[in-house]
């Protein structure tokens, strides 16, 4: 058992130290429509993305989009940015992201993920998770919202703009 | 499938070959681990024992075409409390070689899929169900903008095994019409799927093949959508007290119907579901199996998802199954509908006030299927569209409203029944109405706290709870919390309390969660999909990190 765990956390620290996920995955995505886009026709642009990975029935993934949404037209004048909430929500609740999305007046793009193959490709375990990404190169990636937390985000934001 | 020297020498392999490769080739996955000491236990398998699942999952990327994908579990000492026996040791559970091009993709495997909504084929994975259902197979799939083509066959994972029966499947969709830059389409889709299983020992009095069916069709435009879905299961033996009736030979069927309205600042939802003996499995005796294993499909109670402790107390669960348990709980499936409903109160309106109020609100029913059953004979005469006895109905009203750049509050009403004699087959029917003020305060700087009260009212069963919940935010990665709930109207001497104090900290991908408490027992629901977990004391961590 003690080997086990030891080869468990040996490959565990070599995975951490040597590598990690540089790019969004090029998978085929849901649109709205019901129809498919691939990510990285949608990360073509030369420009930062936020990608928020929430679900319908999670309350701090709403949170932190509802808080995105807020300050979203005041900085898109200065930044160069755009969001994308994916939702994770499957059968159950899927149905139910388009109305939400409207009577929530949300200003951004909404991907469907259903099944979960971009979130398992980017091996996301808990909601929410966000992503910053310049086109599909993953910049910074956080699990978990706190009140406020969106400010900082956009600060991450400016300073990659700057650079 | 155990953990063998070939795994480990693909993931040796696969660390040295990276750390020679180009820039595009690289490692990456994610470790997962959860663990609880149980202090005190209902079973005494756990009562003052440590048990833990983790999962460590390694993918590697070669020239963004190939994904390898390797994941290992551990349950060590042992599996957490009410995960499934079968899930012990350490063992390889997953493998994958994936080649994906823009619109091809190949994998040789473990399949993870879905047809249409999951009615005839869902697999995927739960960790905190212990649901991994993923097929070992072929899988190959097209996807352009107006076509979906996917072909799959192989065999079902069962924990650390192979189940018995074979699968095979096809699932199409095409795009008949579609007006450019607006949200106009119609889109068709039909699917198929087949589960033989030919166990040695027997033989049935019914094809050995089940075929399965569904056909959809799907109409968008900019402010309305309606879609219709059909499935057919052919004729399958019903599985009665753990045995596979040769007797009681049943077909499957489901309609579901869902349409919308969206505005700006609103949106509008109904679905219709009618399900009948739909439940299917790639092994025939694990009908109903506590633990989900070999499950083929996706039948998710269509009822809001409760996110807090009390509302979280006798949620519905599907009921797509034949169940003859006795003459007087006869049921064959079930029908019913939901209306969700979403409306934003816009800055500056009387209602709104300065910052303006979002308000949702979700009503369901569903009931047995209404006709004529016969216990003795093993066989029923049903109405289309005809109620049975009720299982369950909600109305629930959400406000979210701003009161200041620094407060603001979800205010949450839900009125409930519950049939807990059709629903789990038990005893008792129960009226309840719950509230719940969740508030949040931001502080100076990071600081933030969130402070929530709930209620349960209710004459019946177990009569009234109260709850309470503190969260404080000391930076955007540290959060300390403490809940409570009591069930202070419970006949027993000791009211039953379950309180638990956490710590949580995150940094980028990774969150650290420790948290020592009392949990209650009873039906826990994630995701539409329900198992019953027994009440224990402990202290418990959690780990998830992505890299």
């Amino acid at each position: 058992m003690f080997k086990k765990l030891i080869l468990l956390a040996f490959s565990l620290v070599c995975a951490i130290n040597l590598h990690s996920q540089k790019f969004v995955p090029n998978i085929p995505i849901e649109t709205f429509k019901g129809t498919y886009t691939t990510m990285s026709k949608e990360l073509s642009d030369d420009s930062y993305y936020i990608l928020s990975f929430w679900a319908t029935w999670c309350v701090p993934c709403i949170n932190e989009l509802d808080a995105l949404n807020e300050v979203y037209d005041e900085l898109s004048k200065d930044l160069n940015f755009k969001v994308y909430a994916i939702s994770t929500d499957d059968a159950r609740t899927k149905r139910r992201v388009r109305p939400l999305v409207n009577g929530k007046s949300w200003k951004f793009d909404v991907l469907l993920d259903e099944n979960h193959d971009l979130k398992r490709a980017l091996n996301i375990s808990g909601l929410p998770h966000t992503i910053i990404a310049k086109q599909n190169e993953i910049l910074h990636r956080r699990v978990g919202y706190a009140p406020g937390e969106e400010l900082d985000l956009l600060e991450k934001l400016k300073d990659y703009e700057v650079e | 499938m155990r953990l063998n020297k070939f795994s480990l020498f693909l993931v040796f392999f696969l660390f040295t070959f990276s750390s020679f490769a180009q820039s595009n080739n690289y490692f990456y996955g994610s470790f997962e681990s959860n663990g609880v000491y149980y202090q005190e236990s209902e079973s005494t398998d756990y009562d003052k024992k440590f048990a833990s699942n983790t999962y460590l999952n390694l993918k590697y990327n070669l020239n963004n075409k190939w994904v390898f994908d390797l994941q290992t579990e551990s349950y060590l000492p042992k599996q957490l409390q009410n995960y499934s026996d079968l899930l012990e040791d350490t063992f390889v559970s997953t493998f994958s070689i994936n080649f994906n091009t823009n619109n091809f993709n190949f994998t040789a495997g473990t399949i993870y899929e879905q047809f249409g909504s999951g009615i005839l084929l869902r697999t995927w994975e739960d960790r905190q169900l212990g649901i991994n259902n993923s097929l070992w197979g072929l899988r190959s799939s097209y996807k352009k903008q107006n076509l979906r083509l996917v072909l799959l066959g192989g065999y079902q994972k069962k924990a650390n095994t192979i189940s018995e029966g074979k699968v095979f499947g096809f699932d199409s969709e095409f795009t008949v019409y579609d007006k450019k830059d607006s949200y106009s389409n119609l889109l068709v889709g039909l699917s198929y799927l087949g589960r033989l299983e030919a166990p040695h020992y027997v033989s049935y009095p019914f094809e050995d093949l089940t075929n399965s069916f569904s056909a959809r069709i799907d109409y968008n435009s900019d402010n309305f959508y309606l879609n219709y879905e059909y499935a057919h299961k052919s004729e399958d033996g019903v599985v009665k007290f753990n045995v596979v009736s040769e007797t009681f030979i049943k077909s499957g069927n489901a309609h579901q119907v869902n349409a919308g309205l969206i505005k700006d600042g609103l949106g509008l939802d109904f679905t219709f579901r009618r399900l009948e003996n739909m439940g299917f499995y790639s092994e025939r005796v694990e009908f109903g199996s506590p633990f989900f294993e070999t499950t083929l499909n996706y039948l998710p109670a269509l009822t809001k998802q409760h996110d807090y402790l009390l509302t979280n107390i006798n949620v519905y669960q599907s009921q797509p199954n034949i169940s003859f348990q006795d003459p007087s709980l006869m049921k064959a499936g079930e029908i019913g509908f939901q209306l969700d409903a979403y409306y934003n109160i816009k800055k500056e309106t009387f209602l709104g006030g300065k910052y303006g109020a979002k308000i949702s609100l979700n009503i369901s029913k569903w009931n047995n299927l209404k006709g004529n059953y016969d216990y003795e004979s093993e066989d029923y005469d049903l109405d289309f569209l005809g109620f049975g006895e009720k299982y369950f109905s909600e109305q629930s009203l959400e406000i979210r409203k701003r009161w200041s750049q620094n407060f603001n509050n979800i205010i949450l009403f839900v009125n409930r029944y519950y049939n807990k004699r059709f629903v789990e087959e038990k005893v008792g029917e129960i009226n309840s109405k719950m509230l719940v003020f969740d508030n949040t305060l931001k502080l100076n700087g990071e600081k933030s706290a969130r402070f929530e009260i709930q209620h349960l009212f209710t004459k019946d069963d177990k009569k009234n709870w109260f709850g309470y919940g503190f969260e404080y935010n000391f930076s955007y990665n540290f959060s300390a919390y403490f809940n409570s709930i009591v069930n202070y109207e419970n006949e027993l001497e000791d009211k039953p309390t379950y309180s638990n104090f956490g710590l949580s900290f995150s940094k980028n991908a990774s969150k650290f969660m420790l948290s020592y408490g009392k949990q209650r027992g009873g039906l826990m629901c994630y995701g539409g999909v329900c198992r019953y977990v027994p009440e224990f004391k402990g202290l418990s961590f959690s780990i998830i990190t992505s890299f």
